[in-house]
């Protein structure tokens, strides 16, 4: 097992700059998802590690080996793609021994590989099987029994999980985690969804525009995002933002816009007088939105606003909620008892409010 | 004036043929639709044949009405309770749409082979052909034709079995080098490269050109004396003496080498076909076997041994099989090349040969019967490419 380390890793297609100068070390051992939107670069900064995608500047090393210029199959790595890329022709058991006998290793240990990665995966009863005839998630485990047979270094998932539906998706998630305590390998896995990211990283290293946004383990990630993209990406549903301009008055800080009048506490900015005019966006998480009883309950500013629309998820209820021309979400316990139309309390839980200057989308509060 | 005349003669045509489709229709529509009424066989059995009879004799088509009449009675009489029993009505639309089709397909492709069988079992040659026509009858001659395809030779002296084994090495040869240098030239074309669009344009024009204009322009370059093929060996033997050594020079190429000149020129029509089929092949594998063929460590020539060559196959074999029938077939570079110059026969393959014995030879029911030698034996390559290539789908 290794680590790896990239130094100012630069990708240009022509004079598309698509990744700019990307930092990043994963130690040994890690679980590190890169998460982002599509065409933020993560899969190519996954190809250039593997040694499919040239590196236009910067350096990444494997196990403090440059790897620039070397071939693929001499990275030790093993990649599973997203369209498991599984070879038609050849049956479960050819696919997966197919590196070691181009590397024209012993019989004997390639079936013994074979067997270990088959029994790890459960896929004992399906080697002699085509790719064809098996189904989305079983294409799913070959392909990374196929990475497993290797034993490399590092193992790279690209969106393994993107072409199943969501039930499997979510199993295979789980298969995954367990696969990563058993293997205990380097893993550096790529995905859109923050789902995954959140539930199976060690750390989250959120990617957009070619830059890292932010790295950390995933509740750090997920409580202070560092700029607003952070905290919009990350967490479902998406964060509430709300812009507005600081003012002080008397010796409180308010967010002020031509519908909300919100009190900032001085916990979550200190130095009141400092940010007067500034411009912000305030994040509130929707389970940090109370409505109704709650807000009545355990706030003393509230805000006035009118509930467009409820939809019940089970045991949780969306409520969209008019705060003037503000659109608000709330994640509240199921049964919210009332009806579209009626007039509700709304207030936030200042604990868990995420303040953002509007130029520089960084994050503000402590 | 002549050209309104030619109009006039393509409307008549256009309208005998729409003619024709109605009335095939009309006749059919009559037994799907009035099948169970009570009329339907007497009307049918009445109407029909009479209708018949009397059109043909009308056109002149026949001179004895009477004869015609009872021939369609008879076959009416088969007809029509076949529709009131078995038929029924059912999927009369589908029928319907169906027959001008069908009976253009039994018209081209049914009455000339059954009438070839027939030929084949009989004696029609250039001293039968005036007793056939005064007559209308063929001695009926058995499976002697048969016998002479294989025991004596359709041209003046190459035997059968010499032009058969001639004819298999040159659908090889032929196949052999379009399948090399159709994936050679696909590959190069698959890469990143400049001027793509423009290279294979270049290389599909022999096979977009009409095969006479490139196979007579091919021609003139294997002209001993002019031909560029034997000026650039003159060249090059001059220029490098120890060429000239080796025996390199111009070549007689027409009256020594035939066969070997109607090869170059095939393969060289040949390429493109081959080419683009596998180009669309190569197009049509997905990169990521080759991202992880490279992470497993395979060399530019094992990508193409396990992976291009296994996953290309499914295209590769109906071009294949297209290719040898066409090859095997190939009438057009053997006429066009060696037929013109005095009709040399070390250049001739089967189906030139049977050309040559039906219409140099006159020998009617013998090439018959050799054209259904022939037949068999492409059904046969063909059954066995196709079969093959079910089981290679299989695998996939």
């Amino acid at each position: 097992m290794a680590d790896v380390k990239f130094s100012k890793v630069t990708k240009k297609f022509n004079e598309n700059l698509i990744l700019n100068g990307v930092d990043a070390e994963i130690r040994d051992h890690e679980f590190v998802v890169i998460v982002g939107p599509s065409g933020c670069g993560k899969t190519t900064l996954l190809r250039m590690l593997a040694g499919l995608e040239e590196i236009t500047d910067g350096e990444i090393h494997i196990d403090n080996v440059l790897v620039n210029n070397m071939h693929p199959s001499k990275r030790q790595i093993a990649m599973v793609f997203q369209d498991y890329a599984l070879y038609p022709h050849m049956t479960v058991e050819e696919n997966m021994s197919f590196a070691l006998r181009l590397r024209k290793a012993p019989k004997a240990e390639i079936k013994e590989r074979v067997t270990e990665a088959a029994n790890i995966l459960q896929l004992t009863t399906l080697l002699k099987r085509m790719p064809k005839q098996l189904s989305g998630g079983q294409r799913q485990r070959v392909a990374i029994g196929r990475a497993i047979v290797r034993k490399p270094k590092v193992f790279l998932f690209d969106e393994p999980l993107s072409n199943l539906d969501a039930k499997l998706r979510e199993e295979m998630r789980v298969e995954i985690a367990k696969l990563y305590q058993r293997l205990n390998a380097t893993i550096i896995y790529v995905t859109h969804d923050q789902v995954e990211a959140m539930t199976l990283a060690g750390r989250i290293m959120v990617m957009n525009h070619g830059i890292i946004q932010q790295v950390g383990t995933p509740i750090e990630v997920y409580r202070k995002p560092v700029n607003l993209f952070v905290a919009g990406f990350i967490g479902s549903p998406t964060m509430n933002f709300i812009r507005g301009k600081l003012k002080v008055e008397g010796d409180k800080l308010y967010l002020k816009n031509d519908d909300i009048s919100l009190y900032i506490p001085s916990f979550l900015l200190s130095k009141t007088a400092e940010h007067d005019g500034r411009e912000v966006v305030v994040g509130v998480r929707p389970d940090d939105v109370l409505v109704g009883g709650a807000a009545r309950e355990k706030c003393s500013e509230k805000l006035d606003g009118m509930l467009e629309v409820s939809e019940l998820l089970g045991h949780r209820e969306n409520l969209y909620i008019k705060v003037g021309d503000t659109r608000v979400l709330a994640t509240v316990e199921a049964f919210f008892n009332q009806s579209p139309g009626s007039k509700v309390a709304v207030c936030f839980n200042y604990e868990n409010m995420h303040v953002f200057d509007k130029a520089t989308t960084q994050r503000i509060n402590g | 004036m002549e050209i309104l005349y030619s109009v006039y003669e393509v409307l008549w045509f256009v309208f005998i043929v729409i003619a024709g489709i109605a009335l095939i229709e009309g006749y059919f529509y009559y037994h799907f639709q009035f099948y169970d009424r009570r009329w339907f066989f007497p009307a049918a059995l009445l109407g029909f044949p009479l209708a018949g009879a009397a059109g043909c004799f009308a056109m002149g088509l026949v001179t004895e009405p009477v004869r015609i009449f009872l021939w369609l009675l008879g076959s009416e009489g088969l007809i029509a309770p076949f529709f009131r029993h078995i038929v029924k009505g059912r999927s009369k639309l589908a029928y319907l749409l169906l027959a001008p089709a069908f009976i253009g397909l039994a018209l081209l492709l049914v009455y000339p082979f059954v009438f070839e069988v027939y030929l084949s079992f009989s004696d029609l040659k250039l001293t039968t052909i005036m007793q056939w026509k005064n007559t209308g009858y063929l001695p009926f001659v058995g499976l002697r034709q048969y016998i002479d395809v294989f025991t004596t030779s359709p041209l003046s002296e190459v035997t059968f079995w010499a032009l058969l084994g001639r004819t298999l090495w040159w659908t090889f040869i032929n196949v052999f080098f379009h399948v090399a240098g159709g994936f050679t030239l696909a590959l190069l074309l698959n890469n990143h490269i400049r001027f793509k669009g423009f290279y294979r344009t270049l290389l599909v024009i022999p096979w977009a050109m009409p095969q006479v204009v490139a196979v007579l322009a091919m021609r003139g370059e294997f002209h001993a004396q002019y031909g560029f093929i034997n000026i650039m060996l003159g060249k090059l033997a001059a220029a490098y003496p120890f060429l000239a050594g080796l025996g390199l020079g111009p070549v007689q190429w027409l009256s020594n080498y035939p066969l070997t000149t109607c090869t170059l020129i095939n393969i060289w029509l040949g390429i493109p076909f081959m080419m683009v089929v596998i180009l669309g092949g190569l197009q049509s594998i997905s990169s990521s076997y080759y991202d992880a063929a490279d992470i497993d460590g395979a060399s530019y020539l094992q990508k193409l041994r396990f992976i291009t060559i296994p996953l290309i196959r499914p295209v590769m074999m109906p071009a294949v099989t297209l290719g040898t029938v066409w090859t095997f077939n190939n009438i057009n570079v053997i006429y066009l090349v060696t037929g013109q110059s005095g009709g040399t026969e070390r250049a001739d393959i089967l189906v030139s040969a049977l050309y040559k014995a039906a219409f140099t030879y006159n020998r009617y029911s013998y090439s018959a019967a050799f054209a259904i030698v022939i037949f068999a034996i492409l059904f046969f390559v063909s059954v066995f490419y196709l079969k093959s290539f079910d089981a290679a789908k299989e695998e996939r």
